[in-house]
């Protein structure tokens, strides 16, 4: 008796031990219902403020971002919209960037989501306005005068109904080392094949030509893949044509783009396969590397840590006798939460938004996140100002070429980003050619792409 | 006050002290057993339920019936993506059963024995296993570092440029060498396990051997080895629920999509990516599919620890 007992026991122990093994999932599970039924209770009890509440008292607004290292660029912002309209506060409260996308949508299915929010561009962000959590904008003043069409659409339905004040957009660049250049009698390059010779002479000087690596992914993917296609491909109505299956994406301009990739992998760093975006950053920052191709977002980084020497930025010049054209991200909104108590009040502050006051504060409270609005004022930052002086001598700008459409993949299918970055990363790893890489790109889009489903 | 208590109790209709025994057994066993179901066994069912909805975000609210299982396994890329991660699971369970528990018996054999420094070497062994795991994954990043990483320059100095490899950034080279820190870090656990079971043979039996002419060698696998032989099988179950549940130090090293190009993606990191992180970067995750990826590891698992258990059992009743 005692024995079996005993033997039950252990397999109780035991089976504990197995089950914490999947307890991994469920106990991270298990709190996505939990909070419905306790955090029900603040926001009933904020609403029972917002009721009472009339236009004169004090109202706070929360602001959802995934921007974590810009609380202080923020929270001027908010200061001087305060001073504007004294009753309204608005809070900044950020979450981790990787997390922020399920966070929020949890805090909206469980009516705990903040006031305002910054949304995803496209199928991401359209999908909270088709859910009903994030309001319609159609009748915020001003919203159609003070932005382009184009800043407007990543935000907007296809009737052309807004849900979200586009604010900010990145853009991309090659940063380098002014005094490396010199040393080896380098000017900033007008084509690719320039460039490439630059990088030779480089290499045979013993200096790294590009700091960039490939162990994070995502870099080689965002900031340099995406800076070649659109000159090759001719911008905005390249890409079209490619959304609506004119072009199949295995092209020759896509091809072009894969060859240029494969151009580079001599002038990337020993062992750049386990070099990460940090690394990378280091190595131009300690001057051990001539360039980088970097995010306009990290002109603050480089200020800091950059200041050994002279350095500055220029675009990646197209292949010989084609056109420029610059990616200038348009990368977040904000809009109103529909749920929220403080609806109006939030529409003031959208309005806020509009106005030039906030576009200069953001500009120059965050070089290398440049407002949207039409009348862009000037940006102290001079590397800032020449991250937007790219956009005038360009051919035309566009956003990231695998953003609009592409991104929204069925289940179980590849989505353009995660394929394009998979091919890239073959490229540089010589496991497929040009050719092969971008026709495996064909393949995974054929698959579920209905334009491209001709492209087979 | 506890002999009233005890006639109380008695008058209350236990009718023999042996009965009253048992049931006393099943009051103790209560309050642990409400914790159990409520925060165990009730999180797990509510998982496998999940596994069969479907819906985008944290309310999957499609009942969809196996739907989750049968594209998981007939979905070509849901198979390998499984399938992968299930295989790189294996290895690093592999190298952790044959590296760090063979480490640890000769390690905890060396220690069994009389020498200076010992609780130096004792200590040495076991500090690693201290250290947070995003510590040592982010210590050995650093060290294995093809620009500046320790490794390489020593390399680079010995003159052996061919080994000097970006060690974390090949598809062959990542698992293993991920999977060798993990063994550094957690070796000092089956050291103190084998150790704790050295200890409890008695020095009768060796001294008999030695008397009797038997040889060290002899001695470890003819009279040590065999009665490890509980404690080891204690070791290998902890290993195989462990690192079948291994997800911290790839996403510490590699990042949680098992970077480079899946080659390091286990079962957790797959679930992970698909069940509560979603992917780069339209980061929805499918809670429905995670679960249902959750609930074939806990499959996994169960078939290995029941396995074993019956096999302990058995052997212990021969």
């Amino acid at each position: 008796m005692q024995k079996k007992l005993f033997g039950l026991l252990s397999l109780l122990v035991l089976l504990s031990l197995a089950l914490t093994a999947c307890g991994g999932g469920a106990a991270t599970e298990a709190p996505a219902e939990e909070p419905a039924a306790t955090e029900e209770a603040p926001a009933a009890t904020e609403e029972a403020p917002a009721a009472t509440e009339a236009a004169a008292e004090e109202i706070t607004l929360t602001l959802g971002s995934w921007r974590v290292d810009d609380v202080a660029a923020w929270e001027a912002i908010n200061a001087a919209f305060h001073e504007k309209y004294p009753n309204i506060t608005v809070k900044f409260d950020p979450t981790n960037p990787p997390d922020y996308n399920a966070t929020l949508r949890t805090q909206l299915e469980t009516g705990t989501g903040p006031d305002l929010y910054f949304v995803r561009s496209f199928a991401t962000g359209r999908e909270l306005f088709d859910a009903g959590y994030v309001a319609s904008l159609k009748d915020l003043p001003g919203i159609n005068d003070s932005f382009t069409e184009a800043s407007r659409a990543p935000w907007a339905t296809e009737t052309g109904e807004p849900y979200a004040v586009p604010i900010i957009a990145v853009s991309h660049g090659v940063y380098y080392n002014k005094e490396i250049f010199a040393a080896n009698g380098i000017e900033v390059p007008a084509t690719w094949e320039e460039l490439m010779a630059a990088s030779q002479t480089l290499l045979d000087a013993g200096v790294i030509p590009f700091a960039n690596g490939t162990k994070d992914a995502w870099d080689i993917n965002e900031v340099v893949m995406m800076q070649f296609i659109p000159s090759n491909i001719g911008g905005f109505e390249g890409r079209m044509a490619y959304l609506n299956g004119d072009r199949c994406f295995n092209s020759e301009e896509m091809v072009a783009s894969f060859q240029q990739i494969d151009d580079m992998q001599p002038y990337l760093p020993n062992g750049f396969e386990a070099v990460s975006y940090y690394d990378a950053a280091q190595l131009f920052a300690q001057g051990q590397a001539a360039m980088m191709m970097d995010g306009s977002w990290s002109i603050g980084a480089f200020e800091k840590d950059a200041t050994d020497f002279e350095w500055g930025v220029f675009y990646p010049p197209a292949l010989e006798g084609k056109d420029t054209y610059v990616t200038f991200h348009i990368d977040a909104a904000i809009g109103a939460n529909a749920a929220s108590p403080n609806l109006e009040a939030a529409m003031t502050f959208l309005e806020f938004l509009e106005s030039s006051d906030f576009a200069g504060l953001l500009g120059n409270n965050l070089p290398g996140f440049f407002p949207l609005t039409k009348d862009v004022p000037t940006l102290s930052d001079p590397i800032a100002a020449d991250f937007m002086a790219f956009n005038e001598s360009a051919a035309g700008v566009d956003i990231r070429f695998v953003w609009e459409k592409l991104l929204a993949a069925p289940s179980g299918s590849v989505d353009a980003y995660t394929s394009l970055n998979n091919n890239v990363i073959a490229v540089l790893k010589d496991e497929k050619t040009p050719q092969e890489a971008a026709d495996a790109f064909n393949a995974d889009l054929a698959a579920w792409y209905e334009p491209a489903a001709g492209c087979k | 006050m506890s002999q009233t208590m005890l006639n109380k109790s008695g008058s209350a209709g236990f009718l023999n002290p042996k009965n009253r025994l048992t049931l006393t057994w099943v009051l103790f066993l209560l309050p642990a057993l409400l914790v159990y179901l409520t925060f165990m066994a009730g999180p797990l069912f509510d998982s496998l339920r999940l596994s069969l909805y479907t819906g985008e975000g944290y309310n999957p609210t499609e009942f969809v019936g196996f739907q989750n299982y049968i594209n998981l396994f007939t979905n070509p890329l849901w198979r390998e993506k499984f399938i992968n991660a299930f295989t790189n699971t294996c290895i690093f369970f592999a190298i952790h059963m044959l590296v760090q528990n063979t480490l640890g018996l000769l390690f905890a054999n060396l220690l069994s024995t009389d020498f200076k420094g010992r609780n130096f070497f004792r200590t040495i062994i076991f500090a690693p296993a201290t250290l947070s795991v995003l510590v040592v994954g982010f210590l050995w990043t650093l060290i294995l570092n093809p620009q500046w990483g320790a490794v390489n320059k020593i390399f680079m100095a010995m003159d052996l440029k061919q080994f000097a490899l970006p060690w974390l950034g090949r598809e062959n080279l990542a698992l293993p060498v991920i999977s060798l820190t993990s063994v550094w870090q957690w070796v000092g656990m089956p050291t103190v396990m084998f150790l704790a079971g050295l200890m409890g043979i008695s020095d009768e039996l060796l001294e008999a051997a030695r008397i009797d002419g038997a040889s060290e060698w002899d001695i470890f696998w003819r009279i040590k080895f065999p009665l490890l032989k509980p404690v080891i099988g204690v070791v290998a179950i902890l290993t195989f629920v462990d690192n079948f549940n291994a997800f911290d130090i790839i996403y510490a090293m590699a990042g949680a999509k098992g970077e480079p190009g899946y080659s390091t993606d286990l079962l957790a990191t797959l679930f992970y990516r698909t069940g509560i992180a979603g992917e780069h970067p339209v980061g929805i995750p499918d809670m429905g599919m995670g679960a249902a990826i959750a609930t074939m590891t806990f499959a996994i698992l169960m078939t290995g620890v029941l396995s074993w258990l019956y096999f302990s059992r058995k052997q212990a009743t021969e």
